[in-house]
């Protein structure tokens, strides 16, 4: 019973670090001298209200969980992919080009087409700090970051100049922006909301990301690698080549998250010249959403429901109580540091469960168990 | 020397400034150990608080002291995830470079746009008149003048001093270290604490100085808290070399300004880009005598051109603290 409870209890901290979170945010509304129920409600309506509410939300939760599955691919595999958002930039571009080059071509092969090569290209921008990690010993955090800047510089050139939508070209505005994709090759829409086919493709590849990891050969030596890499050098693992798979898997998620958002949501790609104006920022919060998922791929489901709801949220909260949406970002990451937080207690708690039972009992470390505890963090 | 090139190197020394604040930090951040991973957070957070306290309190002093408390504040955050709570340093610092960037541009829209007080420039007597240096270096503020002390300090502290040496030892051996009587974990909070501080400097030095006033995503402070992580890469974690690396990129940043001025037919990405690219190939240069395929390409070379190569590569090479980003567990 008491061990029933306390298996309860886990599953229910990520819940109870998010309320921890809100409470926070209430306190700062409190300062900033605005009601934090009514703006609670606000964001509650705005993300679940009504059926056209929580189509946004999940609009917003697609590539957040494309972004996810490849953060739980490199993460597990002991590498930092900060590069989400020029993944996505990269993968976006390559697809756009084509859907804007091949337009004689029927629909769905285009649109199939397109994905690969978002996914391809975000896989090149993801391998390239691979590749550097792997043999030239360059830090992935730092050469990732690098590469977002160097993707959002090439998309304002793109989009300026040889990209551009004609019809900017022509007027003066010269609104740096792609021209529209042609109806048919927009993803088809699920329900007459803006919902798309591309939350289907991520849930599905979800289940598949789950079965790379633990039911393939590939995903057994990305962990292994993640977990040890001097054991699994010793195994026999080239553990360069699958520091290499890891990232450019991780970057082919992200890739595939960028053209999914102009292929189901945009239909084009315009750019304000910062990177966040293109992704929303979904490149850095697919990172919090997996991190709050427990870096596995179906968990990261729902944990990129919540953080859709909580940016759908807090747009309509900014319209109600004019309180910047901003607000959410500071959120997202308390959200995460007290989820991250609570690990530990958890494991404390543990710890102390099993000094109860006795040194007889004490079970050999979990072998499944050990990498998560290594990761919620890492 | 044509006085134009000269004033523009002078601003080079005092746009490095925010720079070199947060990479002489972070270079002695990490050499007890600690990754402070959130640096351009706290520096964009550093930046707007400092720049607010400034403005409320019309005092320049009090808006150099709030960005301090900042950055200490943030890396006293790593310093107990991490090595109270044995959290990843590097998943709690990337979420707080997070956060505090997007509480920087949330708390900060108050103050947006709006005159608030600059540091004047203080030129050195004396030092001032030096033919040549004085203009280069002595006419500035007295922030710059202050990173100038703070570079030579911290690399006396680190090479010269007993403290210093303990410091090092908790970096690369904090087995060794506790074996000889020190609190590892305690020291590794309070040079986190202190790095972060000192690269709580770096805002205020931009917002009241080099580029004066909060002006939200606008700024033109984000990023560089992560070439200030690459810089200390680059540097080796020796303040000196650091500092090179933070003029070095001062310089060809301002080198880039010049260009697209005389050199219209460039995009004007090319130059805003630039610096990245630079950075993961210094980042290259500088580990690439670590990688294995490269020992082994030495050992078949003959014997003159491998000596020359094995120079070459160990002038460049940068090693890490051993036990960078490892907890400490004293049982």
């Amino acid at each position: 019973m008491r061990t029933r409870l306390s298996t309860l209890f886990d599953a229910l901290l990520p819940v109870l670090a998010t309320l921890a979170a809100l409470a926070v945010g209430a306190v700062m509304l409190l300062i900033m001298g605005v009601n934090p129920i009514e703006a609670y409600a606000a964001m509650w309506d705005g993300a679940f209200g009504s059926g056209n509410a929580f189509a946004e939300t999940l609009v917003k939760a697609t590539p957040l969980l494309l972004v996810a599955l490849g953060i739980c691919i490199s993460f597990r595999g002991d590498v930092i992919n900060i590069g989400g958002e020029g993944q996505m930039i990269i993968g976006a571009v390559l697809a756009t080009w084509i859907g804007l080059t091949l337009t004689n071509w029927p629909g769905w092969l285009v649109i199939t087409l397109s994905l690969l090569t978002g996914f391809v290209g975000g896989a090149i921008w993801g391998g390239i700090p691979g590749l550097l990690k792997a043999y030239f010993n360059v830090n992935e955090i730092l050469s990732t970051v690098m590469m977002n800047a160097i993707a959002v510089q090439l998309m304002n050139f793109l989009l300026r100049g040889p990209m551009i939508d004609p019809s900017q070209a022509e007027r003066a505005s010269k609104i740096p922006q792609t021209a529209r994709l042609i109806e048919e090759f927009h993803l088809a829409r699920l329900v007459p909301t803006r919902l798309h086919a591309g939350a289907l493709i991520a849930v599905a590849l979800a289940v598949l990301v789950y079965i790379l990891l633990w039911r393939t050969t590939w995903g057994y030596r990305i962990r292994a690698v993640g977990q040890n890499p001097h054991a699994s050098r010793y195994a026999g693992i080239k553990v360069s080549r699958y520091m290499v798979l890891a990232l450019l898997l991780s970057g082919a998620f992200a890739g595939l998250a960028g053209a999914v958002q102009v292929f189901g949501v945009n239909y084009r790609m315009i750019t304000d010249g910062s990177a966040s104006g293109f992704t929303g920022g979904a490149g850095f919060n697919g990172i919090v959403a997996a991190l709050f998922g427990q870096l596995h791929p179906i968990w990261s489901i729902p944990a990129s429901i919540l953080f859709g709801a909580l940016l759908v949220g807090a747009n309509k909260m900014q319209r109600m109580t004019q309180v910047p949406s901003a607000l959410v970002t500071v959120l997202n990451g308390l959200v995460v540091i007290f989820v991250v937080s609570s690990e530990i207690w958890r494991r404390r708690r543990q710890r102390r469960r099993m000094a109860v039972a006795g040194p007889e009992e004490t079970p050999p470390p979990p072998v499944e168990k050990k990498p998560q505890q290594a990761e919620a963090g890492a | 020397m044509d006085p134009s090139v000269l004033i523009g190197l002078a601003g080079v020394l005092a746009a490095a400034a925010p720079v070199l604040f947060a990479v002489i930090g972070e270079t002695i951040t990490e050499r007890a150990g600690v990754i402070n991973l959130s640096l351009n957070g706290s520096v964009l957070l550093s930046a707007m608080g400092g720049f607010a306290v400034a403005y409320l309190t019309d005092n320049l002093f009090w808006g150099f002291l709030a960005g301090m408390l900042i950055g200490a504040l943030v890396a006293f955050i790593v310093a107990f995830s991490s090595i109270t709570l044995h959290q990843s340093q590097v998943a709690v610092g990337f979420v707080l470079a997070l956060a505090s960037r997007d509480l920087a541009y949330f708390l900060g829209v108050p103050y947006m746009n709006i005159p608030g007080p600059t540091l004047p420039t203080w030129q050195i007597p004396l030092l001032k008149d030096i033919p040549l240096l004085g203009p280069l270096f002595f006419r500035l503020d007295i922030i710059t003048y202050l990173s100038y002390i703070v570079i030579v300090l911290a690399w006396l502290w680190i090479f010269r001093t007993r403290p210093g040496l303990m410091l090092q030892g908790i970096g690369d051996r904090p087995a060794a270290a506790f074996v000889r009587g020190a609190n590892v974990n305690r020291l590794r909070y309070i040079y986190t604490i202190i790095g972060g501080a000192i690269a709580g400097l770096a805002g205020p030095a931009y917002t009241l100085n080099v580029k004066p006033g909060w002006m939200g995503t606008q700024t033109g402070l984000d990023g560089i808290g992560w070439i200030a992580l690459s810089i200390t890469i680059f540097g080796g974690w020796s303040p000196m070399r650091a500092a090179f690396g933070a003029y070095l990129f001062s310089l060809l940043q301002w080198l880039g300004l010049v260009l697209q001025s005389r050199l219209p037919g460039i995009p004007s990405q090319v130059l805003q880009v630039a610096p990245f690219p630079l950075m993961i190939l210094t980042l290259l240069l500088v580990n690439i005598g670590n990688a294995e395929w490269v020992q082994r390409w030495l050992a078949s070379m003959p014997e003159g051109s491998r000596r020359f190569f094995t120079k070459l590569l160990r002038a460049m090479r940068a090693s890490p603290p051993a036990a960078l980003g490892v907890p400490f567990e004293s049982d």
